[in-house]
């Protein structure tokens, strides 16, 4: 049986009656405090992590920005480099600079073997490089003049 | 008593007021949060919403290699908002105009294409007139007036800070980008170009305009709550649609070897100035254009440099009379079907023949000879003469096997089919002339194709330019189209027709300028008169076709000349030495071994030269005879006149006779 509702009898001794000492008030009071307490705690965490969660998108947004800034930065300097990668450009510089290039003679030409009984293959489907064209000095691995 | 009844009722009226202002209360609660629910909850959620439209990029064009022909270069919008300024200063009038004309002369000085003037209006219209969806008109305020459009990305941003320094309000920086063309004129024909409407590209021509739909961005947005200053509220949902980019392009276009063809195209231009000229490349084996160039062209990056004649695509609107480059196509598949073999002999008729009422005639006078020397000389009469012995329809299987009067299946639109009239249509002179490549236009892309099939052996490809388009781990690759069985039935038809070809490339061939040291070139030469209003004019197509090395090709070449105005008008002499020239540098770009030594290639040169003087002392000696038999005949009847009139009764012999007895005595 609870102690708290339990009959008491004034006339016993030991126990005070009274209303200076009220235990299911007090722990009334301490389980208010306790519930209160979590909800504060529950809507502090919650606030907080509001908070940071703002913080962070605030951060992201401002990498977001950076990070649009740079490919713009990039893209732009790719159109340049593919610029100055055209044909046109190259020639230019080297008739600008008097370039003696010279296109070789096939006889010139003489390739080297790999492996027992295969020459080097042509790899010019993947190749990126500006073709020799004027230069025409084939540099490139399993070719050599 | 008195003052209990006067409580109660007081309590009553109390009670009865609160119950009134309850219902009054949930009548008003009922109505917003039932009945007008939606109405206020949209305007309530309008005021703490934001959408946000997010655009993606267009896609870009690459080489097979990923090499940019066609990107987007960042750019920025200079926009003023001519309200804002004006409330900013909306007690002094004065003040605000003197900020805007600040605003318009300091973009004029620091933009390129900025009118000062022009400006200062803009920015000074601070309401416009509209019509409301009542029909009425109402005043609002604009928020809205271009500065500046297509500002460079550098620039804008130094703008942004200076801005920013001397505090001019309302005015924002909007990103946005523009299609560059990083290489200029190279490839401009086939990658096309777009114009610009309402922040929308449109496509104008080339691949641009046929891969429109795959390389357009798809729009996405953004819905989110925002708190008071504007940011949005990470925690509350937001909706997003997402933003795709276009898909990149990647085209079997090698950029080095475009740069190639362009760069040996300009060279024939510059030494038979012609009208037009252009040039493709193509791998037989896949159908994959390696290179595609033409002249004139232009500049995508400057339109003044565009002009009906530079801006048109040739190589696949274009349908021209092809003149001799048909005939290897008939040939062999004479030799296929066994009408003809090598070595039939094919009687020329010196240069003249009359076939329907109508003369044919060579460039060269050429005799009784085997068919090998039809396509080394290039003999029409030859050509004419197998094609009638073929039939009509024989001719006309044989032509469209080629795959003429089809398209080519390229990713270019428009793409013509050229003009083959179906074999019911055909004249009595439609048989004589079709097999010379006279009565039928065909595209360069056409022809390209068909002469990749005579170099993989008969197997008809559709032509790619498109290799395989990208967006991210999507990747989509176009498939090589071609068929399984070979419109050759004969195994050696290939190396028949090949080695009548070589012949064209070496001594005594129409195109000697064409032979590549170490390497066997078959080709054909085509001069063929251009059609002007419906005539046939004194302007003539020139052009050379031909692949190498020519057992195992690694691509076939066309070159054509529109109209040269210096020099020969041949095809031989006027394209020969471009394909040459082409070649070569192709065939060390992609590390093509040469197949004879210089010393085994000189041999074989000589040897040809060796043999075909030969021929020509048995020709010449055979023509000294004939002469001589003529020279005899006449003198024959000579004396038979003489006899008659000094009425010597000896009878005169015949001349073939008056020979055998010459010889007898």
């Amino acid at each position: 049986m609870n102690q708290f509702t339990k009959k008491i009898n004034p006339s016993e001794p030991g126990i005070e009656t009274g209303h200076e000492h009220n235990p299911w008030v007090a722990g009334l009071i301490f389980k208010m405090a306790m519930i209160m307490s979590i909800i504060f705690a529950a809507f502090y965490a919650r606030v907080h992590l509001n908070d940071k969660t703002e913080q962070l998108a605030r951060e992201k947004a401002r990498i977001t920005e950076e990070i649009r800034e740079k490919r713009t930065e990039i893209q732009t300097l790719i159109a340049q480099r593919e610029t100055l990668r055209s044909w046109d450009n190259i020639n230019s510089k080297i008739r600008q600079y008097n370039l003696a290039l010279r296109s070789v003679n096939p006889s010139q030409v003489r390739y080297m073997k790999r492996f027992e009984g295969q020459v080097a293959a042509p790899s010019y489907g993947s190749d990126t490089r500006v073709a020799d064209t004027s230069a025409g000095t084939v540099q490139s691995s399993g070719a050599v003049q | 008593m008195t003052l209990f009844r006067s409580m109660a009722i007081r309590m009553a009226l109390v009670y009865i007021l609160l119950i009134c202002g309850f219902g009054y209360v949930a009548r008003v609660l009922y109505s917003v949060q039932i009945t007008r629910h939606g109405e206020l909850f949209g305007k309530a959620q309008d005021t703490y919403t934001t959408r946000i439209e997010t655009h993606g990029t267009r896609g870009e064009i690459f080489d097979f290699g990923g090499s940019l022909l066609v990107g987007n270069v960042p750019t920025m919008d200079i926009v003023g908002d001519p309200a804002n300024i004006y409330i900013l200063n909306k007690k002094d009038k004065d003040k605000t105009e003197t900020e805007c004309r600040l605003i318009a002369d300091f973009f004029e000085k620091n933009c390129e294409n900025v009118n000062s003037d022009e400006v200062f209006r803009r920015l000074s219209r601070r309401t416009f007139t509209t019509t409301n969806a009542g029909g009425e008109k109402v005043e609002r305020d604009c928020h809205y007036a271009v500065i500046a459009t297509g500002v460079k990305y550098e620039t804008a941003k130094m703008l942004k800070e200076k801005v920013r320094e001397l505090a001019f309000h309302g005015v924002s920086f909007t990103s946005s980008y523009r299609r560059n063309y990083p290489k200029n004129t190279m490839l401009a024909n086939i990658l096309g170009l777009t114009n610009v409407s309402y922040d929308t590209f449109v496509p104008i021509q080339g691949i641009e305009r046929t891969l429109n739909n795959e390389m357009t961005a798809t729009s996405g947005s953004m819905v989110y709550e925002r708190a008071r200053n504007g940011r949005s509220v990470t925690y509350v949902n937001s909706k997003s649609e997402p933003t795709l980019d276009g898909y990149n392009i990647f085209l079997t276009i090698r950029e080095p070897l475009q740069a190639i063809v362009e760069e040996e195209l300009d060279l024939m231009c510059e030494r038979v100035k012609p009208h037009a000229a252009w040039a493709i490349l193509v791998d037989p084996k896949t159908g994959d254009v390696l290179a595609a160039a033409q002249r004139p062209t232009f500049n995508p990056n400057d339109r003044s440099t565009m002009t009906p004649e530079s801006s048109a695509n040739r190589l696949s609107e274009l349908a021209l009379e092809p003149g001799s480059i048909m005939k290897p196509f008939v040939v062999s598949y004479a030799l296929d079907r066994g009408f003809v073999t090598p070595n039939s002999m094919v009687d020329c008729e010196q240069g003249v023949w009359k076939y329907a009422g109508r003369l044919l005639h060579d460039t060269h006078n050429v005799g009784k000879v085997p068919v090998t020397e039809v396509i080394k000389q290039s003999s029409n009469i030859g050509t004419a003469k197998i094609s009638v012995m073929m039939g009509a329809k024989n001719l006309d299987t044989a032509l469209r096997s080629f795959g003429f009067g089809q398209r080519t299946g390229i990713q270019l639109k428009p793409e013509t089919s050229g003009i083959f009239r179906p074999l019911e249509k055909w004249d009595s002179l439609s048989v004589s002339r079709f097999c010379i490549g006279q009565g039928i236009a065909v595209s360069p892309l056409q022809l390209a194709r068909a002469y990749c099939m005579i170099a993989n052996g008969g197997y008809k490809v559709n032509l790619r330019i498109v290799d395989r388009i990208e967006r991210g781990d999507d990747v989509r690759v176009m498939p090589v189209i071609k068929d399984k069985k070979s419109i050759f039935t004969n195994p050696t038809t290939k190396k028949m027709i090949t080695d009548m070809m070589i012949g064209v490339t070496e001594a005594g061939g129409t195109c000697t300028e064409a032979a590549i040291e170490g390497f066997h070139v078959a080709g054909k030469t085509g001069t063929a008169q251009k059609v002007i209003n419906g005539a046939y004019s004194n302007r003539y197509y020139a052009s050379f076709v031909g692949f190498v090395p020519a057992e195992d090709p690694k691509f076939v070449l066309l070159v054509t000349c529109d109209d040269p105005t210096v020099g020969s008008r041949y095809g031989g002499s006027a394209s020969g030495p471009t394909f040459k020239a082409i070649a070569e540098r192709t065939l060390k770009y992609m590390y093509v071994q040469p197949q004879l030594s210089r010393e085994e290639w000189l041999a074989e040169r000589s040897a040809a030269q060796k043999a075909l003087h030969e021929r020509k002392v048995r020709e010449d000696a055979l023509v000294q005879a004939r002469r001589e038999e003529r020279d005899r005949q006449l003198k024959a009847q000579q004396a038979k006149a003489t006899t008659k009139k000094t009425g010597t009764t000896v009878a005169s012999r015949p001349a073939s006779t008056a020979k055998s007895s010459t010889i007898r005595r």
